[in-house]
């Protein structure tokens, strides 16, 4: 073949969307910083931060608030310190309604929560907004959760290939 | 006592003919009669229990046609009804009757239970209260008291029913004159009264059963099988074991079918129409299950909570031989760990590698457009892991070796990526994989022919250097 025709991707897939996404914030990081300072380990780690949290909000972005998972990091991400001074007013706002999707969602686990135990409340823990829900939304969160994960280290291993193969 | 047998034998017409029992019942009612007087003549009440079965379905088919059972007949041979069926609902619980008379008023709901093995569709308070109420003089004749309570129970599937057995109490009363019976009548009335209304409630539940429950829902459904299943358990117990076995018969009833009497109940409930369809999802109960709701929603849930496991074993890799829900989980757990870690570790690799790339976006998504075959980097996950653990200082030596490289590096990618395999990372994600290292070698042996080690040797050197560092590590 002459011509290389590469695959067409569906535009609106979950990888794409944060691959756009990512690849954007990306760009505005590396716009911003000075690159004088850029080898000192503060300002490599303080670069890091960002990135990670440029991720997981363009994943999170991605994904809107289809899931909890997704709301709750996205909550969590408007609420940081460093993030409070604009976002004050809505971030009250949302948090009572996100709390009240909690509650909604809040159920006991008695009878399966004697099978799985501490597992379950690791779960929790890991996936974000977890610690409301019961376990079978538990398990659907964490599916959803794991296959957006999949979609955004291989996007991220793509690119960092990319920036230094 | 003969004389009672005679009138009652003779009453048999009348009776009929008011129109409480069918053609077929009478029958019962007359062989019944007949195995009365044996037993009524019979001072040891447990040797009743052995013919109680054959009248357990005459009694039962009788309770089963409440419609016909609208009327009873209020005149003078009401007295002779009482006793007759009093009788015939002695024949069925009489094993459990002769101890449960000197009940204590607070085992009451154990007695009530365990004497309503053959009319499983009666109320069990009334039984309670008449019960109670019966005073000591009854002692004398236990069976007639008894039976008097009976009667109560067997007509509590109508409320006309049960009025006029309250008028035909009190007309007993006048009839007989003696204190014993009047005793039980009164009191009887009275708690019944107070408990019409429960009573009421128990018997329309009842009533679906044999009418059919077209119109019930699983709920209700559920609860009038769970207590059938109370009935027949103590009829299966031993007559002579003590009341307070009764109540524990009635709770295990619930978990095991008893199959003596239990037979007779299932029977009974195979014969009914299936379920027609209704809104919400419902759920037979399996046989020698707990049919109370709880235990079924719990069911349904566990069901839907092993369906999800199911699914997430098919998401997480290497989960397939791995069996049990712990274990799964804990795998499940591990997962979303590592992938955790790896976002972190490449997004500090990105922080590391960034500062020195003017990348040109769109040759950056179109190259993330290209690549659907992430298989091998993605297979090897657990090694990414370990990843983080790699010297941090490391990276920044090979962005200068690299990346003079670079502008070529779109180019020979694209290339090979048409070859249909994925060069892996330089800096680290490979591993001591030997395989994989030696994959990479190939790679590298491509590339130099594609010419990205044309351009830059150095470069290319470096990050063989590298690679085999890797290798060791």
């Amino acid at each position: 073949m002459n011509k290389y025709n590469p695959p067409r991707m569906n535009p609106s897939s979950l990888r794409s969307r944060f691959a756009t996404r990512f690849l954007r914030s990306l760009s505005k990081i590396n716009a911003k910083k000075p690159t004088a300072s850029s080898s000192s380990p503060t300002e490599i780690f303080r670069r890091y931060r960002r990135i990670k949290v440029a991720a997981d909000k363009s994943m999170a972005y991605s994904v809107r608030s289809r899931r909890t998972w997704s709301r709750a990091m996205l909550w969590k991400l408007r609420t940081r310190p460093c993030c409070r001074r604009s976002v004050k007013t809505s971030t009250i706002v949302r948090k009572t309604r996100h709390e009240k999707q909690n509650k909604n969602t809040t159920t006991t686990t008695g009878e399966d929560g004697v099978v799985f135990g501490v597992e379950a409340d690791e779960l929790r823990e890991l996936v974000p907004g977890g610690e409301a829900m019961d376990l079978y939304n538990l398990l659907d969160e964490t599916a959803h959760y794991i296959k957006c994960l999949t979609t955004q280290v291989q996007v991220m291993k793509k690119i960092a290939d990319f920036y230094s193969p | 006592m003969a004389e009672v047998l005679n009138r009652t034998a003779t009453r048999q017409p009348t009776w009929n003919t008011s129109g409480f029992v069918t053609e077929m019942q009478s029958n019962e009612l007359n062989c019944a009669t007949e195995q009365v007087g044996n037993y009524f003549l019979n001072p040891n009440w447990d040797n009743s229990m052995d013919q109680s079965d054959p009248f357990e379905s005459a009694l039962s088919s009788m309770v089963s046609s409440p419609a016909a059972s609208n009327v009873l007949p209020v005149s003078g041979e009401n007295v002779m009804m009482r006793e007759l069926i009093g009788k015939l609902g002695n024949i069925c619980n009489s094993g459990d009757i002769s101890p449960q008379f000197s009940i204590k008023p607070n085992t009451n709901t154990g007695s009530a239970n365990a004497s309503f093995n053959s009319t499983p569709l009666n109320s069990p308070p009334r039984l309670n209260l008449s019960m109670v109420n019966l005073p000591a003089a009854f002692s004398a004749d236990p069976g007639f008291a008894e039976r008097a309570a009976r009667f109560s129970c067997f007509s509590g599937l109508n409320d006309p029913l049960m009025d006029s057995f309250k008028l035909s109490g009190n007309q007993s009363i006048k009839v007989d004159g003696s204190q014993s019976i009047k005793n039980s009548p009164m009191e009887a009335n009275s708690p019944e009264n107070a408990e019409s209304g429960v009573s009421k409630e128990d018997s329309s539940v009842s009533q679906q059963i044999p009418a059919r429950n077209d119109a019930g829902t699983r709920k209700r459904k559920s609860i009038p099988r769970g207590k059938a299943k109370e009935i027949p358990s103590p009829a299966a117990a031993d007559a002579k074991v003590a009341t307070e076995n009764g109540e524990s018969n009635s709770k295990r009833s619930k978990q095991d079918g008893s199959p003596g009497n239990g037979n007779e109940k299932q029977n009974k409930e195979n014969s009914k129409p299936p379920e027609p369809p209704k809104d919400y999802i419902h759920v037979r109960a399996r046989r020698g299950q707990a049919t109370d709701s709880h235990s079924l929603a719990e069911r349904v849930r566990r069901e839907k909570i092993s369906e999800r496991m199911k699914f997430l074993q098919d998401l997480v890799p290497g989960c397939n031989k791995v069996t049990g829900k712990a274990v799964m989980l804990d795998e499940i757990i591990n997962y979303v760990q590592s992938l955790q870690r790896q976002v972190e570790f490449l997004s500090m690799k990105l922080a590391n590698v960034n500062p020195r790339t003017d990348i040109n976006m769109e040759a950056l998504l179109s190259k993330d457009m290209f690549q659907s075959r992430g298989s091998l980097l993605h297979g090897i996950y657990s090694m990414d892991s370990s990843a983080p653990t790699f010297p941090f200082g490391y990276q920044p030596q090979q962005g200068l070796h690299l990346n003079s490289g670079i502008p070529n590096a779109t180019e020979t990618q694209f290339s090979m990526k048409t070859q249909g395999f994925q060069l892996p990372s330089i800096d680290g994600f490979t591993d001591a994989n030997p395989h994989v290292g030696s994959i990479w070698e190939d790679d590298l042996q491509s590339i130099v022919q594609m010419g990205f080690g044309q351009n830059q040797p150095q470069g290319y050197q470096g990050s063989i250097a590298t690679g085999q560092v890797k290798i060791e590590l």
